[in-house]
């Protein structure tokens, strides 16, 4: 338990100082690659709570998401490389505001609500197993019009992103 | 203890890929290469370009390194004899992998030099092309075996390897792991013609050693993940559980080191248009099929 | 790994080398126990970047992988920096920023010339002969073993690489000055940024720097000279590129520009989306592209908007001296078809002279000729197949190459054979077939190239189809349609293969003709099919003497062409198709050597 506690100390402290980082710096790249190691410790987190699946999902997921972000923002900033000291933060009183109200209202949540005993962790082979088995019965229905529609927008997008083709050769040949 | 044992076990393997590396690219059998050259690297100066992104530049190769690491941390030698027996081993294969990518992004963005940002963003393409097909193969294998872990995946081929059991799957991630660890063909972000040398350029001495140990390491794993998750494992009449293990690993891993020799290096718009295309759809197809398999038959 | 060495060419350098002598590139530290070791093991494996480019080792006969040193892709991973020849006068820099940017230990290997200022004094010298090399290289080996570190190691500085401070405003690039201030056109301060110390570069346009060392002998990456360039965000789709500073760094007067706004205006390229143009040089040096060509891509994301250009080590050869010297001149002119230019001068020489064609040795000269092209057709092909990343054409070509240079006229028809059996296995992989149609066509020519390029374009000019010795032989050109470069691979191949079948049926190989004696005059005009294309020559003959001189290569056509070939493509179907024109930057005569700025 006292182990479980050190670690999720440490793994929060470091997803937020990462999240901190991705604004003090001035790289684009610097800053969504702080953003990606932000998410990796909050799925670390999931580890040290032993939900096993989510956590290993969750670092999954967050590398290739903030790497294609990382593009998207060296594609349409410029000064990618962060020498001219831009100010990553925007909005300051606003933003400000917004993160205090938003602290509040989660350690708020957090402390304040019941939430009932603390259950026993089934060993993660089973917890593994439940899931499957939650999304087949339960949520199946909700999974799979997800999943249907996910797919479905990024052939859209795709679809709709290609201009008309050029010789060959051209990039999207 | 079976920690260490697997640990070693992976270094060798990666030694072994090593020499088998340079037989494939020079066609000399060197016993003694691996050691010559990484002796030689360390002896020799290590240069930091002038403008890098410094935390880019360092962290890179230790990054590729540790992740190829993880990866193979959850992946058996033999019954009992693993690093991190995981409930969800097969997921956490692919997280580990994705790490990679980042590691080459920061390689190519940090050294501050054309060449290595086009091989990074190229790799960044071939991650668009091969993400899907490293995920979904493993979803069929996973169904086979019920279970995520990397033991009982091994053990739900008794059998039938996997490898007979779903071939289209089996092919499918041949060639996405080919292109995980930028193995030729689909060496883009290396692509010693092309981008002279890409990532691994700006590198030289001991961080360079680093990342030719993590390629090498990298390789081992994936044609570990093969064995494991397509051919059975430790399974095999005869010889003891690690030995077979160690000769399927082998063997893959040369296979995938020696077709690369006979095949020019892919075109990026192709290997798009070609996983997206063709390979996504038999993916798909594959997990029907097996699906179809495990409920009827 | 290398063989014995055979009866080295200078038993007493090799007394002299001995454990006490040091690299010139020797790393500063203290001879120790483990430093002996790690040199021993360096010792053993030497990697080489070849300057002006391996197609030049090979061109020569020189098997740099059977005498030891494998050959690398970039100087920074290499140990031994080999010049094939002379030192060009217009690759000097570009050499001298390879060495630099060698982590040391490094030495220098010259094959085939003493002399390769400005670069450090060669450790080896060697001649551009196979076992020659062999000796060279077992002495570097030694070298290295005893040499690597040395207690007082030289630093390499090299003045054009250094570099200063310099300001500039962010918004307007062009503005720049040596001390902090505001720009005059929009008010902005002055950011600091380093540049070049070799004058002042094209169009500094940002505060991202090329490559250095830190401490020793700063240097810039060496395919991109003096680069003041660096982040060229390029690859696919997703590729983002971003260059130019003009970043706000007060939000309050500038509001926030985008790549947006910054891009409006500019040409889409072929993929839809706008980015901002980006040079990137590649070259003279760049391992896929012939030594001393160097091509700058104006990039687009990762399709090349513009190129240009332009060779490194063509130079105006001065005609005039007596017949054998303009002769023997003539084929140095080019390393890469040596026979071909000797028997062009001869040919001009002769008709000047009224000597008409010598029907004995014709057969044997066209051996000679037709054995060239094969041997070149086959290292374009090693050179080729190393770009695309097919290594085992790379390597079987070489092989072949290297074993039809030194086969007597006896041995050509094993070769022949499996020449045949290259371009079969060629033929057969797909893989290949789809990674190089289309790419590269040309559709129409206004620039007139000849040689494989047109022929692969369906037009079939070849000097070679009127002349009589060719004729007796059952001459016919190969033509083919498509004019991308699968055609031009195809129809290499093919002309390699019936370039055999020529030598074979012709029976000998001589190059050698007896020059007509002094005392001649007369104008006289000849030309040749080289294996890049045609090539004329003028020359005028005073009492013996070649008092002028008037050469047309097919390099320059081609150089023209490089534009058609590379525009609107991406970088990698850009930079195989200049590879597929097979140009020989030897041949691009009038360009004065370019001085240290440019």
């Amino acid at each position: 338990m006292l182990l479980q506690t050190v670690f999720l100390a440490f793994f929060g402290l470091a997803a937020i100082w990462f999240a901190v980082v991705v604004f003090r710096t001035s790289s684009m790249v610097r800053s969504a690659l702080a953003l990606l190691f932000s998410q990796a410790a909050i799925g670390t987190m999931f580890l040290a709570m032993q939900t096993e699946f989510l956590g290993v999902l969750q670092i999954m997921m967050m590398a290739t998401e903030m790497a294609i972000m990382a593009i998207f923002m060296v594609m349409y900033m410029m000064d990618p490389g962060g020498l001219s000291g831009m100010d990553m933060t925007h909005q300051k009183r606003v933003s400000i505001a917004a993160g205090v109200l938003g602290t509040a209202v989660a350690v708020g949540t957090a402390l304040l609500v019941d939430w009932g005993p603390i259950a026993g962790v089934p060993r993660p082979g089973a917890q593994v197993h439940d899931l499957g088995i939650e999304l087949m019965e339960r949520s199946m229905l909700i999974f799979e019009t997800a999943g249907v529609t996910i797919l479905t927008a990024m052939v859209a997008t795709t679809a709709i992103a290609i201009g008309p083709r050029g010789p060959r050769g051209g990039v999207d040949d | 203890m079976s920690a260490l044992l697997a640990i070693v076990a992976l270094l060798a393997g990666a030694y072994f890929v090593a020499v088998l590396e340079g037989w494939a690219s020079t066609g000399r059998f060197r016993p003694a290469g691996p050691v010559l050259a990484g002796l030689s690297l360390l002896g020799r100066e290590s240069v930091v370009p002038r403008r890098p992104d410094r935390i880019f530049f360092e962290v890179a190769p230790p990054l590729l390194l540790a992740s190829a690491v993880l990866a193979a941390a959850v992946l058996p030698l033999a019954p009992g004899l693993i690093v991190a027996d995981l409930a969800t081993g097969a997921l956490f294969v692919n997280a580990a992998l994705a790490y990679v990518m980042v590691a080459l992004l920061m390689a190519g963005w940090g050294p501050d030099g054309a060449y290595a940002m086009v091989g990074g963003f190229r790799f960044l393409g071939q991650l668009v092309a091969y993400s899907m097909l490293i995920v979904m193969p493993v979803t069929a294998v996973a169904m086979r075996a019920e279970s995520l872990t990397t033991t009982e995946v091994v053990a739900s081929q008794a059998p039938l390897p996997n490898a007979l059991y779903q071939p289209v799957g089996f092919a499918v991630f041949l060639v996405a792991a080919m292109a995980v660890c930028f193995l030729p063909p689909f060496d883009l972000p290396t692509a010693p013609g092309e981008l002279a040398g890409g990532v691994m350029a700006e590198y030289t001495g001991w961080r360079l050693a680093m990342m030719r140990l993590a390629r090498a390491v990298l390789v081992v794993t994936l044609a570990s993940s093969i064995a494991v998750f397509y051919l059975g494992g430790w399974l095999g009449p005869l010889l003891p559980p690690w030995a077979w293990t160690a000769a399927k690993t082998l063997a893959v891993a040369a296979a995938m080191l020696f077709v690369g020799r006979y095949v020019p290096r892919v075109r990026e718009a192709d290997l798009l248009a070609w996983c997206w295309k063709i390979g996504i759809p038999l993916a798909l197809f594959n997990i029907f099929f097996v699906g179809v398999l495990l409920l009827v038959v | 790994m290398s063989g014995p060495s055979k009866a080295p060419a200078n038993a007493r350098a090799d007394a002299e080398a001995g454990a006490e002598a040091a690299l010139s590139g020797a790393r500063e530290a203290r001879p120790s126990l483990l430093r002996r070791l790690v040199s021993r093991a360096g010792a053993r494996d030497l990697c080489a970047f070849v300057v002006p480019g391996p197609e030049v080792a090979r061109a020569r006969g020189l098997g740099l992988r059977a005498a030891g040193l494998s050959v690398s892709a970039t100087p920074r991973h290499a140990n031994v920096l080999v010049v094939v020849g002379e030192l060009p006068v217009g690759l000097r820099e570009a050499a001298v920023v390879a060495y630099a940017q060698m982590p040391r230990p490094r030495a220098v290997l010259a094959a085939g010339a003493a002399d390769v200022s400005p670069l450090p004094g060669p450790d080896v010298s060697a001649d551009a002969a196979e076992e020659s090399l062999a000796a060279g290289v077992a002495r570097l080996r030694r070298l290295f073993a005893g040499g690597a570190f040395a207690p007082e190691a030289e630093a390499f500085e090299v003045a054009a690489l250094g570099s200063r401070t310099e300001y500039a405003c962010p918004m307007h690039p062009e503005v720049v000055r040596e001390e902090p201030g505001t720009c005059p056109k929009c008010g902005m301060e002055l950011v600091e940024r380093e540049a070049a110390d070799g004058g002042e570069q094209g169009d500094p346009e940002d505060a991202h720097q090329g490559h250095d060392h830190q401490g020793d002998g700063r240097t810039h990456e060496e395919d991109m000279h003096h680069d003041d360039h660096a982040h060229h965000g390029e690859g696919d789709e997703h590729g983002g590129a971003n260059h130019a500073d003009h970043g706000s760094m007060d939000h309050g007067d500038m509001g926030f520009m985008s790549m947006v706004k910054m891009t409006r205006g500019t040409p889409r390229s072929s993929d839809g989306l706008q980015m901002e143009w980006v040079e990137a040089p590649f070259g003279p040096l760049l391992p896929g592209l012939p030594g001393g060509l160097s091509v700058t891509f104006t990039l687009d994301g990762d399709t090349v908007a513009e190129a240009r250009a332009n060779s490194a080590v063509g130079r105006r050869q001065d005609p005039r001296g007596p017949v054998e010297e303009f002769v023997e001149r003539f084929a140095r002119l080019d390393p890469l078809s040596p026979v071909s230019y000797r028997l062009l001068a001869l040919h001009a020489v002769e008709d000047a002279v009224g000597a008409g064609a010598r029907d004995e040795g014709a057969l044997a000269r066209v051996g000679a000729l037709e054995r060239e092209r094969a041997a070149s057709h086959l290292n374009w092909l090693a050179g080729f197949g190393h770009l695309l990343g097919y290594r085992w054409l790379a390597r079987r070509a070489e092989e072949l190459q290297l074993a039809l240079l030194r086969a007597e006229a006896g041995g050509i028809p094993p070769i022949r054979a499996e020449v045949r059996k290259l371009a079969r296995r060629v033929e057969r992989t797909s893989l290949l077939r789809r990674r190089l149609a289309g790419v590269g066509i040309i559709l129409a020519d206004p620039a007139g190239a000849s040689g494989p390029v047109a022929r692969a374009g369906g037009r079939g000019a070849d000097s070679r189809a009127d002349e009589e010795a060719y004729l007796t032989l059952g001459f016919e050109p190969v033509v083919q349609e498509g004019g991308d470069a699968l055609a031009r691979l195809r129809v290499r191949l093919a002309e390699a293969q019936r370039s055999l079948g020529l030598v074979t049926r012709a029976g000998g190989i001589s190059g050698a003709i007896p020059v007509p004696d002094a005392g001649a005059s007369g104008r006289g005009a000849a030309a040749l099919e080289t294996p890049r294309g045609s090539a004329n020559l003028r020359v005028k003959l005073e009492d013996g003497e070649v008092t002028g001189a008037d050469l047309e290569t097919p390099s320059a056509a081609q150089t023209r062409l490089v534009g058609a070939v590379t525009e609107g493509r991406e970088v990698a179907d850009a930079l195989v198709g200049v590879a597929s024109l097979d140009i020989a930057p030897w041949g691009v005569i009038g360009e004065a050597p370019r001085e240290a700025a440019g």
